[in-house]
């Protein structure tokens, strides 16, 4: 049957279809538009007539042998007017109408057609529908719409991380939340709910299944029974390798697209002009501003361009570097005592809490440290800023990157004295450290969201009245994309450290992002401006993509890594509850699987493979080995890239050099042709052109 | 007979639905726009064209500054005034669409910057592409020698056989190492 044919040799028909392209390629480039060169060739309209025959005939021939899928989509493809690409499928449907008829038509071949025809038809449906179903399609195409390409990037990176956020959400309610509450549905509420548990989370919190004090270890023993140890563990850390897989993958594909393709000569003013115009962008204004951009870019590339010819002085080079080593200075001494501020604080704060137990005053005082974070987070990003405009850089990229550089420095560091904090010494000191961690970050969580709702109110919504109403030079705001993404990271990394003492957290992630969209959205809208500078939109998303995964999922990771092997569980409250490590778990669960009959091998290769630290260095060994060899290729690569640009070259000195000659021996013989006049046929004279509609191979 | 007119046959709908790249939505919402644009007596005729300039006026090209040249791009009229028909019109849609193939959308691009339709993008090309792009206000226009200093650039950078113009082949390879084009090439109804 039919369907049978179709299934086999896919690798046929995508050779089939990158023909066709190519053919179609360079039909397009042999007659464009309207065939005008043509007349140039001085061809006879009836050869044309015969040549367009041809062409038509043999694309039609090749389409009908494609499946019907990519008979569509490479008639879709077709580079000619609808109104060709209409002739082209009316003689394909007339082909396949006439093999058609060859065959008998059966009542079988007529159920077939019935049914393809069906399945088109619902796949095109399904097609559509997943379409409606993706989370704000719309509000994205007008965003990008309205504002370009940069920054509908902060806005699908709100939108994916919202993703990652349900995915969490989802696998740790359906196998911790769920189980945990039907085991022990009704916890006993020592405090009643007084309203600011919201923002501290202690208190009426406290007990239930938000924290890690929520749950509890035993071995639900109603069938089936359900090991709530062995389920929190592997919970987390299945949630942690999808995070750290599907990060690597995005991180990798949006590298090589970005970075490895770029990277070239057709990188400065060719790129800029030939494909940086935002074509979706309809406002007025916006298009004003983003031609004025474009041409002060231009500019400035092409005095840099002048400027790197005229030699700086050395004066001015020591100068530069110095204040740089300042700037520097300055940010990471403010970085290093925003920190020690945050580490006392944090000591001090916990004797008084241990001091004021059980009271509201106490409560609310656990406010203090995320309010006194998040205004760092929000001051000295500014103070940096400031910094940064004192300093002199000819490229601007390399001024936005190393404010990101800073800020993330900032952001990690505070993130890193904090998690000290709670790592070295809350396990020893407070009884149910594992929640009291949570409430922690929760908090932090919060606060940072509610500052994140002020900033946008006050740092935009303020900032815009100021600046169209009494002070007109500073007009209307910027959209500052990397702040915000940054901050969007920041958040990010403190809902991964949680996730293990605060297994519903994802929650408030999910709700902050959900709101946060909307919000920037209508703060967008009706404060800001679109960013001047924008630089390479896709890249800067790599380089999102790629700070989200260094400092902020790997610290994350080891954090909690190192909290499940080698950090004793609290002993009143948890699922680890009388362990030396949570980890342990897993070798209690091993011992029990040794005692089954025909499972040796699992517990084997436990016990001499994965506790084995030769083991490791193996897979270390083979990782590098794998690596360099790679390496290795790339290079390779490379070096053909070179020679093969250089052929092209030399290619097209060959044209111009054959068509010279051409053309002098044309020359001459038209001169003899003069004085016989019959002989000489119209017909071979040349265009300069022709060679540029030679498909150029790369 | 005014809601009847505007309505398309089930076949030719899914005629251009397997044309072109775009949903059903959106070919019903660009027949819509489509018939708006038309005079009231012309909508009855399957083939009646919009003339360019109330194309130009959509507030989607408006403030384009290539609107005219899209509109010449895209047009099958013999007296080459840009006029679109909705068949034009859905060729337009259809290459500026989301799910578009990059071929199809540098091919579009590289004609639309060919101002004079020679089939390369020359000195004059380039010129007019610059003008268009910065504006043609005198803070923002290039001077004389930085405009032929930037088209020298232009050249060193993406004519690769070296012979003094971008041709197709050459453009879209600058085209595949920019990561933005796809997303940038774009308009939506």
């Amino acid at each position: 049957m039919e369907f049978i044919q179709e299934v086999p040799g896919i690798h046929e028909v995508i050779l089939k279809d990158k023909l066709i392209k190519k053919k179609m390629m360079r039909r397009m480039s042999l007659f464009p538009h309207q065939a005008a060169p043509l007349g140039n060739l001085e061809l006879t309209s009836d050869e044309i007539q015969k040549e367009f025959e041809n062409d038509t005939r043999e694309l039609v021939s090749e389409l009908v042998n494609l499946p019907t899928r990519a008979r569509i989509q490479a008639m879709r493809a077709l580079p000619l007017s609808f109104h060709e690409r209409r002739y082209v499928r009316s003689r394909v449907m007339s082909v396949k109408h006439s093999k058609k008829n060859d065959l008998l038509p059966t009542c079988c071949t007529d159920c077939h057609q019935q049914t393809s025809l069906f399945c088109r038809r619902f796949g095109a449906g399904v097609t559509t529908a997943r379409k409606r179903l993706v989370i704000w399609q719309d509000a994205l195409k007008e965003i990008g719409g309205r504002f370009g390409t940069s920054v509908l990037s902060y806005f699908r990176f709100v939108k994916w991380l919202l993703l990652f956020n349900i995915i969490s959400l989802l696998i740790n309610f359906s196998f911790i939340t769920i189980p945990q509450i039907i085991h022990s549905p009704n916890i006993t509420h020592t405090v009643n709910f007084r309203g600011l548990e919201l923002l501290t989370g202690a208190g009426y919190f406290n007990q239930t299944v938000f924290f890690y004090g929520g749950y509890n270890g035993e071995v639900i023993v109603n069938q089936p029974p359900y090991n709530m140890q062995l389920a929190y563990f592997f919970t987390i850390a299945a949630y942690m390798v999808l995070c750290g897989v599907s990060l690597i993958y995005s991180m990798a594909r949006s590298f090589q697209k970005n970075f490895v393709l770029v990277s070239g000569p057709a990188y400065g003013g060719a790129w800029r002009l030939l494909c940086s115009w935002d074509f979706s962008v309809v406002n007025e204004k916006a298009i004003q501003n983003h031609k004025n951009n474009l041409s002060v870019q231009l500019k400035e590339t092409l005095s840099e361009r002048f400027q790197r010819k005229a030699r700086v002085s050395v004066s001015t080079v020591l100068k530069r570097l110095a204040l740089s080593l300042v700037a520097w200075t300055l940010c990471v001494l403010l970085a290093i005592g925003s920190c020690a501020g945050i580490y006392f604080l944090q000591s001090d704060q916990s004797r008084l809490v241990s001091g004021l137990a059980d009271d509201l005053n106490a409560e609310a005082s656990t406010l203090i440290l995320p309010v006194v974070v998040s205004l760092i987070n929000l001051i000295i990003p500014l103070t940096f800023s400031l910094i940064n405009k004192m300093e002199h850089y000819t490229n601007p990229r390399t001024n936005i990157y190393i404010g990101i550089m800073r800020n993330v420095l900032l952001k990690m560091s505070i993130l890193g004295i904090l998690c000290f904090y709670w790592l070295s010494e809350v396990p020893y000191t407070i009884s149910c450290w594992e929640s009291f961690v949570g409430q922690s970050v929760y908090r932090l969580v919060l606060v940072d969201f509610i500052f994140c709702l002020l900033g946008s109110f006050f740092g935009e919504f303020l900032r815009n009245i100021i600046g169209t109403k009494c002070f007109p030079s500073l007009g209307v705001p910027e959209f500052d994309i990397a702040t915000n993404v940054l901050n969007l990271i920041y958040a990010q990394t403190l809902a991964w450290i949680g996730i293990y003492f605060s297994p519903l957290l994802p929650i408030i992630q999910v709700i902050k992002l959900f709101i946060i969209f909307y919000l920037k959205r209508v703060s967008l809208s009706m404060n800001c401006q679109p960013p001047k500078h924008t630089g390479r939109a896709a890249q800067m998303q790599t380089v999102y993509v790629a700070l989200l995964f260094f400092p902020s999922f790997i610290g994350a990771l080891s954090l909690v890594a190192y909290t499940v092997w080698s950090l004793k569980p609290s002993e009143q409250c948890g699922p680890f509850q009388g362990l030396d490590k949570p980890f342990q778990t897993v070798h209690q669960w091993m011992d029990t699987v040794h005692n089954i009959p025909g499972s040796e091998w699992a517990w084997w290769i436990f016990e001499h493979v994965l506790r084995n630290e030769l083991f490791f260095y193996l897979i270390t060994l083979i990782v590098l080995v794998l690596t360099y060899f790679l390496w290795q290729v790339t290079q390779g690569r490379k070096q053909l890239i070179r020679t093969l640009r250089e052929q092209i070259v030399n290619e097209g000195k060959d044209k111009t050099f054959l068509l010279n000659r051409l053309q002098s021996i044309q020359k001459q013989r038209r001169a003899t042709a003069a004085f016989s006049p019959q002989e000489y046929t119209e017909r071979t004279y040349f265009n300069q052109n022709w060679m540029n509609t030679l498909p150029l191979e790369m | 007979m005014g809601t009847t007119a505007t309505k398309l046959p089930k076949d030719q709908l899914s005629e251009y639905q397997e044309l072109t790249f775009l949903t059903k939505q959106e070919i019903l919402l660009a027949h819509k726009r489509f018939t708006e644009l038309l005079e009231r007596n012309d909508r009855q005729q399957p083939s009646s064209r919009v003339p360019m300039d109330k194309i130009c006026a959509l507030p989607e090209l408006k403030s384009n500054p290539f609107r005219r040249r899209i509109c010449h791009v895209f047009s099958t009229s013999d007296t080459k005034d840009g006029s679109l028909s909705f068949e034009d019109f859905l060729d337009l849609l259809s290459a500026f669409s989301d799910s578009a193939t990059l071929e199809i959308k540098s091919h579009y691009a590289f004609r639309i910057f060919d101002f004079d339709d020679d089939g390369t993008l020359d000195h004059g090309d380039l010129e007019k592409l610059v003008n268009c792009l910065t504006g043609e206000s005198a803070d923002t226009r290039l001077t004389p020698e930085e405009m032929s200093q930037l088209i020298n650039n232009i050249l060193e950078e993406s004519d690769i056989d070296k012979d003094g113009t971008v041709n197709l082949s050459e453009f879209q390879h600058v085209i595949s190492r920019s990561p933005d084009f796809v997303s940038s090439f774009k308009i939506v109804l």
